[in-house]
Formats: structure tokens, sequence, C-alpha cells
């Protein structure tokens, strides 16, 4: 059963026939949005049954796409290959789950809803592609894709600066598009199929790319051919992958947009967007230019302990909950970049975990954000004191998200930076990527973390109940945000209790990833 | 056959402290009033068990090991370790937190959230039970920050008050400060052995210095230790049975109780560091206890005069005398902070009117009359506190000054016995504020319930039972109990001696009441937390500024130019250019339109222009 087809084309099969509702029908909408997730959901339970876990790629669907003859140029091929392995699963998952979520939490759009919800079925499309895709040129498609539905939903549904927000979040990841497109183009250009021998095949197969014998001899990106063009393409396209993550100092776009978005697109973005980032850089920037990423590699640490302790600082200094929490996101997914840069397996699958973890808390904390907004129509932190007092299930599930997300032990959060740390610190003996004092100095991020959000709860939650607007009878949580807050902190604290569950699924990715990569770099360089 | 009764009984014993904080949890508003009595009775079943376990089975030691998680190379285990020592502590845990269970029965009746306090006090001994039977340090790292989370959330139990928000905020970010130099020692032992496990760690010798500088760090922090002992005063703003808690049984124990874990493998420098460490703790705890006239700030203070003396004990390499004083302390600690709730409650209930603050150990007196059982078990407390003989706090303060006089450093010994002379000092002062001298004020308190009385009481009970000395109890107690209990003579008698004399002194100038002149110390600290705390929040605004000024600033600099050329291109097109070239026209136009589409926010068009370009480009140069 082609498991990974089906779950990108459930969303866009349903968005195509919400295309031919008319608009009358506004409740058709949400409901079709939600069987389509629903739907997915049950296919991801199937496909994680069928996975096994230590067997590599699999649920492999392979076509021919483009397939062009260019005389001299030899031949232009582009193929519909999409796979899962260790890497990608969760984050289908992860994707599946928060899918369904947002759903749940746009319920009562009321803006032209036929249109949003066409829109986030694409969204929802493009994400689960971008996660299986390994064609290059694929995936590039599936990224893009993402772009422009998070364009229109962030600047037609969003706060009053929605316009500059969508404007800026778009130049911004098209910048990154454009590096990305600039290396992909190169790495096209340098690499053949090995599948055929009586021509020679670009093909844009990442896994060929990610091969040192598959370079031409004497192209622009192999690894013997003069200039540093492999330093300049691994800069290139990790900087187009960082804009994503984002990393200091590529990361303005991500308050803005945060700030300006409506909750349950803040909700997939931090949740999954980031995470594109994150997903691109281990699947091609690190396996594909595995001699740049050692060169680069204190670069890669240094920029993740920096975004650590910026996006924390800055954190500190928000005054908007939702600007807080999207500078706790950059600071989080600097962890994310830490582990990675280490290259050990325990760095790799903290970063792994980090990711999915940090899915899940990211989604509760903006959806949390988002409960106070509706009620309020105000984030402004210092407006409020003593939310306790009137709302107190909502103050535990704060409570709950904000120290899951500060790394308390029993949360998902402590596994992943656990995991890094270890392979942070192991990472100056094993292969002295990481110099030692960069995890020490970013464990500072743990304490400052703990800063923001105590002192978050200090002014919002405890103290006597006062608050700006005149809104004296706040209600506490509905059934409908139970149903969306429950199930993620369940997972956040079934994941931090039993980490195995995900880390026998992870385990066998990172375990490939370091051998294979260090194979082909001590290969690789001359 | 044993085996069979240890086990479950083990396994209930770390039960039932999660099935009472469940419990509390799950329990309906409504039967709100059930809470109290079903998360006692749950606690008390658990003394009950551990208690069964402590005598039945003296000299058993179980080590079980579970897989936690493996990443890569790394494989984490959690286990549980029950040895005589760990068993001994947790039933002074489990003995301490039963008691503070039943006197806040009582103590919180009118308390309008049992949930969340009965809730987190069940937690809160579970975490503790965890750190104890914890088998690896990774594991008990886990337990440590769970014990910070919920003395946060049990200090913040009043949270509508904002010093008791600001209070839990500073306790745990100061605590979690320590943990931070833990977290880089766990994994600097990790980077060294390759094993977590007690039982591995324990063998080694030779472990490196920095190492244990850091796990010793996360001690300062958890047991408030001098620099990081500001925040113990503070955190007096929860209700006094979670501070009788928190003093006694879990959070500072704690501390003290993983370094008796790994005292025996530390180096030679680590140890040091520890005794200097310590002995400033007990001195500053000491000077802090006598300058204060806030009761319950009195006995914080001085928990971090006793904290100090363990730990320098076992810098001296007296583990024993540590391990003793830690579970005679919690006993008579617990007593002494029960027994000023029962007077806050009894006063409170007095001076509705009054607008005296009832802390003030200058606005109390003649409570004798008043609270005659809690005065008994007050004082009994207070008197193994000074290291009375017939008590349990002297025989484990002997054991720490017989360790202190074989080591021969005149300054050492003198600062010990500094300590010896000052803690009978502070405790009779208040012990003569609060139930001796005439009241200043016409408050009568009244005697409080027996559900507060007899905790105080057992407490006291247990202050005054040697648990360790007599008959069969000395089998059980010889994985950590070595030594024997000779204490010198010379030692014994001059520790009585000078005992003696404090107290004297402690009465004559028994009516000289020291004004309100703040400790200085704490000042300085929290002077200096303050100043980094702006340090932090300046760093923030220009990292804010930053992102918003310059970063940002930057970019919509480069779209204004950008914005800007295009309307020159625009210009150029119609003006000048516009019917002279034909040729030149259609590039221009392209360009242009291709720069203004940003501004149209026709993006497809420009992604377009964009990949077409670059394509372009790309082979131009290339071919």
């Amino acid at each position: 059963m082609p498991y990974i087809s089906f779950l990108i084309l459930i969303p866009i099969v349903i968005a195509l026939v919400a295309l031919f509702i008319p608009t009358r029908y506004k409740f058709i909408f949400s409901r079709l949005a939600l069987a389509a997730t629903i739907l997915q959901l049950v296919l991801c339970v199937g496909m994680i049954v069928h996975f096994q876990p230590g067997e590599g790629l699999q649920l492999v669907e392979r076509h021919s796409w483009i397939s062009l003859t260019l005389n001299n140029w030899g031949r232009l091929q582009a193929e519909y290959l999409v796979a899962l392995d260790g890497l990608s699963l969760p984050l289908v998952v992860l994707s599946v789950v928060i899918m369904l979520i947002a759903t749940i939490s746009s319920w009562h759009i009321a803006k032209s809803r036929k249109g949003y919800f066409i829109l986030l079925l694409i969204l929802n499309a493009a994400i689960i592609g971008s996660f299986c895709a390994l064609d290059f040129l694929l995936f590039y498609v599936f990224f893009e894709f993402m772009l422009l539905p998070m364009f229109f939903l962030i600047g037609m549904w969003g706060g009053p600066r929605r316009e500059y927000a969508s404007v800026k979040f778009f130049l911004y990841t098209l910048l990154g598009s454009i590096f990305i497109l600039i290396v992909m183009i190169g790495l096209y250009l340098s690499v053949q199929s090995p599948e055929s021998t009586d021509e020679v095949v670009h093909t844009f197969n990442v896994l060929h790319m990610q091969q040192a014998k598959n370079f031409i001899a004497g192209s622009l990106l192999d690894f013997t051919g003069a200039g540093n063009w492999r330093l300049w393409a691994f800069a290139l396209l990790f900087i187009g992958f960082a804009i994503k993550v984002p990393v200091v100092p590529f990361h303005t776009w991500l308050p803005d947009a945060h700030v300006e978005a409506p909750t349950p697109i803040s909700v997939i973005l931090a949740a999954l967007l980031l995470k594109v980032g994150a997903y691109g850089i281990l699947r091609f920037v690190y396996p594909v230019f595995p001699d740049a990423a050692i060169y680069f590699s204190d670069w890669v640490a240094g920029m993740g302990v920096v975004s650590i302790i910026y996006g924390a600082l800055n954190a500190l200094a928000s005054k908007d909950l939702k600007r807080l929490i999207a500078y706790s996101s950059v600071s989080h997914m600097g962890f994310v970049l830490l582990g990675i840069a280490s290259a050990t397996t325990e760095g790799i699958a903290g970063a792994i975990y980090q990711m999915v973890s940090h899915g899940i808390i990211s989604a509760m904390l903006f959806l949390i954000a988002g409960v106070v907004y509706d009620r309020t129509h105000d984030r402004l932190i210092e407006n409020y004191s003593g939310l306790a007092l009137k709302m107190k299930y909502y103050t535990s599930f704060t409570v709950i998200a904000f120290f899951a997300s500060l790394g308390l032990p029993g949360f998902s959060g402590f596994i992943g930076e656990v995991l890094i740390f270890f392979g942070a610190f192991q990472s100056n003996a094993i292969n002295n990527l990481v110099p030692l004092w960069m995890p020490v100095v970013a464990t500072l991020g743990l304490l400052l973390g703990a800063g923001y959000y105590l002192w978050t709860l200090q002014r919002m939650f405890f103290g006597p109940f006062s608050i700006r607007a005149n809104f004296t009878e706040l209600t506490d949580l509905t059934a409908r945000e139970y149903l969306m807050l429950l199930p993620l902190a369940l997972l956040t604290l079934l994941f931090g209790i039993l980490p195995q569950l995900l880390l026998d699924f992870i385990n066998p990715f990172a375990a490939t990833f370091t051998s294979t990569w260090f194979l082909f770099s001590t290969n690789a360089t001359p | 056959m044993t085996e069979f009764i240890t086990i479950p009984a083990l396994v209930i014993t770390l039960l039932l402290p999660i099935v009472s904080a469940a419990v509390a949890f799950v329990i309906k508003e409504k039967f709100g009033w059930l809470t109290p009595i079903l998360c006692t009775l749950l606690l008390l079943a658990a003394a009950a068990a551990i208690l069964y376990t402590l005598f039945s089975n003296p000299e058993l030691t179980e080590h079980y090991t579970l897989r936690w998680f493996t990443a890569g190379n790394t494989t984490l285990h959690t286990g549980i370790l029950s040895t005589p020592g760990t068993r001994l502590m947790a039933a002074s845990v489990l003995v301490v937190a039963a008691m503070v269970h039943v006197f806040s029965i009582g103590y919180m009746a009118g308390d309008n959230h049992p949930d969340r306090y009965f809730g987190f006090l069940g937690l809160f001994t579970a975490a503790m039970l965890g750190l104890v039977y914890s088998s690896n340090l990774l594991t008990t790292f886990c337990f440590w920050e769970l014990l910070g989370f919920c003395s946060y959330r049990l200090i913040a139990h009043w949270q509508q008050k904002p010093a008791a928000a600001v209070a839990a905020t500073k306790a745990f970010l100061l605590t979690k400060t320590g943990d931070l130099a833990f977290l880089i020692g766990l994994l600097i032992l990790w980077a060294q052995h390759g094993s977590l496990e007690y039982t591995a760690l324990t063998n080694t010798t030779g472990w490196s210095t920095l190492a244990g500088v850091c796990i010793f760090c996360g001690v300062i922090g958890k047991s408030a230790q001098f620099p990081l002992l500001n925040w113990l005063p503070d955190a007096m703003q929860g209700p006094t049975p979670v501070s009788a808690l928190i003093h006694a049984a879990t959070m500072v124990a704690a501390g003290i109780f993983v370094l008796v874990q790994l005292a025996p493998a530390l180096s030679p420098a680590t140890l040091a560091f520890m005794t200097a460490v310590g002995i400033t703790s007990a001195i500053a705890g000491a000077i802090g206890a006598w300058l204060e006239t806030d009761i319950k700030k009195i006995l914080a203070y001085s928990t971090i005069s006793q904290l100090g003396f363990m730990v320098l004990a076992l810098g001296l390499g007296e583990i024993t005398g540590a391990f003793t004083h830690l579970v005679h302390h919690a006993f008579f600690k617990a007593g002494l902070f029960l027994a000023a709730g029962a007077i806050l409650h009894s006063m409170h209930q007095a001076t509705h009117q009054q607008q005296a603050d009832v802390q003030d150990i200058r606005n109390l007196g003649s409570l004798r009359l008043h609270l005659p059982y809690t005065f008994l078990g007050f004082i009994v407390c207070a008197a193994a506190l000074a290291g009375i003989p017939g008590t349990t706090g002297y025989v484990s303060k002997e054991l720490i000054l017989t360790a202190v006089h074989a080591k021969n450093f005149w300054w050492l010994e003198l600062s010990v016995w500094l300590i010896v002379v000052a803690t009978p000092l502070y405790i009779f002062r208040l012990l003569w504020f609060a139930f001796l001298k005439p009241a200043v004020h016409s408050l009568a308190g009244t005697e409080v319930p027996w559900i507060m009385r007899l905790p105080v009481l057992v407490l006291a009970v247990g202050s005054i039972t040697y648990l360790f000395r007599q008959g069969h109890f000395d089998s059980f107690a010889t994985y950590y109990l070595q030594s024997s209990y000779s204490i010198p003579q010379n030692i014994a008698f001059t520790s009585l001696a000078l005992t003696g004399a404090s107290l004297l002194i402690a009465w004559l100038i028994r009516n000289k009441t020291t004004g309100t002149t703040e400790f200085l110390l704490k000042k300085i600290l929290d002077w200096v937390n303050a100043g980094v705390v702006r340090l932090a929040t300046t760093l923030a605004t220009v990292t804010q500024t930053l992102d918003v000024k310059w970063i940002d600033r930057f970019l919509h600099a480069i779209a204004y130019t950008k914005v800007g050329l295009a309307h020159m291109v625009g210009w150029a097109d119609r003006n000048v250019v516009d019917g002279t070239v034909h040729g030149t026209t259609l590039v221009l136009r392209s360009v242009g339109n291709l720069t203004r589409s940003v501004v149209n926010g026709k993006i497809q068009s420009y992604l377009l222009w964009a990949m077409a370009g670059l394509l372009i480009f790309i082979i131009w140069i290339l071919y």
C-alpha cells in the first residue's frame, strides 16, 4: 500500500473537492479538513505498524517524473522518490498530529472559511511531502509549496501588522529558497546517476548525492575540484535551511510572523515549519557536504549556542506573550543545531528527539497563548495578573507547558536536551567537532529559560487578579481547548518517561548517519 | 522468603506517595474535605511500610536496574538501590512527611486548594524517595529537578500573595543555577567513566576534582550553602508545614544525601572545598539566626548552619557523622518548624483584629501557658538542636566534633567550637522570647487541636530516640555506620562545657533584644542576585534592540533601496527611455516589473523570474 502517496494525496484531493463546494456551506470545510487529518492519522497508525525500525529507508515509492535528453548535456532526470526512515517517520507522524490539532484550533475561524481550509490542506500536503521526498527537485517543489499557503494564511487571517509580517516571512524564506536552488542546480550538474552506464544522467536523487563516487570528475562540486566551491555550496545550503530553523542572525522573520499569525498557524509554524529547516540540514546539508560540515563545525555549533543564548535573552525582554514563545523557539532550536554539529550518535538522536519534543511543546505553548488572546484580544504580559485565580485549569496546563519547555525531567524536552548535551560533550573526545566550552555555555540557556518562564508565571498568573480590559468573567478552558491541550500534554509526558518509544525509530538512523557520514567524509577528504 | 516481603514493601513505599498525589489531584472540588484525610492515611501507610522493612530486614541490600533508554552507544539505566542507609533515609523522609501531612490537616483546614497542596506534598515526598532509592546519578538528577519543581509550587502555594510568587521564583532560579553545575559534573563523569551507576562511581577512586566540584555546586544550590543560601529564608513565604518538609526531609536534605552517596569517591581537593564552604555556611547561618527576629527565618538560618555543619563533616570524610546528623536533624528541625506552625496557627486565630506581626518573636511571649504541649515538643527539639546530652543531636554532633579534632587544624576546630557555642545561643533566645518571657501584647493564643499537637510530640520523641545506638539497631546501620560511637572524653567534656557556658550566656543576655539589624551577608547576596538579574535584563534589552533596531532596520533599508530603485527604473522607463531605444526598453521594463512586483505583492511572478533568471545565469556561467 503506497502509504506516503496516500498521505500526501488525501489533503490534496479533499482540497480539490472543497474547491467545488459553494462558499455558503460554511461549516462543511472545517469538517472536510478534519476528516482529511483523521484519515491521515489512521494511515499513520498503519504506517507505524508496517515500519521496521533499523531497516533503513522503507515504504519506498519510486516513479519516473521528468526525463529529458539534452544531447551533449546528458540527460536530466527527476523522480518521484518518497520514502521514510528513522528521521522522517517521527516528523511525518508529528505533522499529522499537529495538523489535526491545528484543524481543531481553526474551528471558529470567521473570515472566508473556504479559502482558509483549502490553504490549510495544501500546506498539510506540502509539509508531509517535504519530509518524505528524497529527490531534491521534488523536495524543492514541496518546500516552495509550503510558502504560498503560509503567506496567505498569515497575510489574510493574521493580526494588525499581518501584511508586513507575511511579506517579511515570504522574502526571508524566499531568499533561503534561492540559496537552496543555487546549490541544487550545482549539485544537479555535478552528480550523475550510478544506475546508468552508457550515458551521463544528471540526477536530483539525494541518495546519489550522498556518495562521493557519483560526483562527475572535474565538475563544480566534485571533491577533487579546484577552488572551495564545496565550502561555498555548504554555506549557501546551510543558510538556506538555517533561515527556516531559524538560526540567529537569520531569525527576525519569526517573532513578527508568530505575533501576527492566527493561533493555528503559529502552531504549525513553530511545530512543523521550523522542523523542515532542521530536517533539511540533517537530510541534505550534512550528508551531501560532510567535508565542509567538518570544516564549518565550529561555526555551526557556535551558531547553535548563540541562538540558544540570544533567543533566550530576547524572550526575557519580550513584553508580548507570543513573542516570548517565538523567541523561546529560537532558543530551543539552537539545541537542535548544537546536537547536529556534534555529529555523534547521541547528538543526532538528541537533535531529532528535540525536534519532535519541541513540536509538541511549542504547539502547546502557542495554543496557550491563543486561549488568553481569544478571550481578551490582548497579549501583553504586563496587562495581566493573577490569572490563576480565575482560570485554574488553564493555569495548570500553562505550568505543564512552561515546565516541559524549560526541560523538567518527566517531560520530553529534558530527554532531548540531555541527549544533545551528552553528544556535544562527547564530541570533543570522539571527533573534536564541538569545543567543550560550547555545551557548557549552552547550559546557561536552561537557566535563562527557567528565568523567562517563571517570570511570566509570576507576572501573569500569580499575584492578585487584575486585567487591563474589562473581562471580569474569564471562562476557563472549553471542551475544545481540552481536546487540543490534553493529548499534547500526555504526549510530552509519555515521551519524557518512556523515551525508548521514539528512540527505537531514531537510533538506527542516528547510527547509520554517523557511521556512513564519517566513512564518506574520510574517503572524500584527500 | 524475605524477598517476598521486602519487595512488596519497597514498592508500596515508593508508590503510596504518588498515589496520594494522584488522589489529591483527581478528587473533585466538591469532595475536597476528603483529600487531607485520604492523603494522610496513605502517607501513614507508607511510613508504616518503610518502618516494617527497616526493622524486619536490617542487613538487606538490593539493587534492581532497568534499561531506561539507549541512544547511540549511550545506554542509560534507572534503578533502585536499597541499602540499609537508603532505607534509613527513606524512613526519616516518610515519617517526617507523614507527620507533616497529619499536621496539615489542622493547619490547612481553611485552605481553598487542598488538591494543589496535598498533591504537591505527595509528589514532593515521592520525588525525594525516588532520589533516595535511585541507583544512578542521572535518575537522581531527574528527581533532583522534580524536587525543585515541587518546592516551587509549594512555596508559591498562596500564589495570590506577590511575595510568595517572588520567593518561589527566586528559590527555583537559585537552585537551578546550582543544577547547571550538577549537569555539567554529571556529563564530565559520564565522559570519564561511561557509567552513572552509583556502584560504579563510588568504587572508582580518582574522580576529577572538576566533576566533584561541579556536583557539589549543585548541592550548594539545593542545600542552601554559601553563596546560594539566600533563597531559603525567603522561602518562608510558603505554608509552615511545607517549610518543615523542605528543611527536614526533602529538598535541602537531598543535597546532603547525594554527597553522602558520593563522598567516598570525591577527590581531596573537592573535599577541602566542601569543608571551606561548609564552615562558611555554618557560621553564616548561625549569625543569621542570631540577628533574625522572624520565628520562621531563625529556623531557616539554623537549617543553613546545620547543613553547613554536615557538609563540613563530609568534607572531613566523616560520612557516618554527617549522615547520622542528617537523619537526626530531620526529626528535630521538622519538630521545631511544626511547633512554630502551631504557634502561628494559634496566634493568627487570636490576633485577627490586632495588626501585630505574630511571626516576629518580639511580639510573642509566655506561650508555655497557652500551648503547653507544643512547648514540650519545642523544648525537646530545641535541646536536640543545641546538642544537649540525652538527645539525638548530641550524638551526631559529638561524632563530627571528634572528626574535626582528629584533623588537628586549630582554625577549623576553633570555628567548629564557635558553632557549638552559637547554636544554643540563638535557639535559647527563640525559646525565651516565644515561650518563657512575659508577653508584650495581651495575646492569648489557645492550644491547637490534637491533630497538630501529636506530630510535634512524635517528632520530639524521635529526637530523643537513639535510632543508631541501642541493641539491634546497630546491625542495620552497619553499611553507613561502621565506626563505633566511642567519643573521646576530652571532646565530650569540652563540648559539654561550651554548651553549658553558651546556655548561661544566653540566659544572662536573654532580655537584650536584638534590634532590626539586617543580616549583612544576606543583603550582599541579595544585592549580587539583583545585579545578576539586572545584567541579564540589560543584556536582554540589548539583544532586543539589536533585533528590532539593527537587523530589521538593515533589512528595511535593503527593501527600501530596492523599492526606490524600482521607482527610479520605472521613472526612467517612462520619461527617458520611452520611445527612444525600443530594445533597451524591453529589457528595462522586465527588470522594472521584476523589482516592482515585490511592491505589488505579486510574489509568484517574482519567484518565477528569480528561478528563470538564476537558471539562465548559471547555465551561462558554466557553458
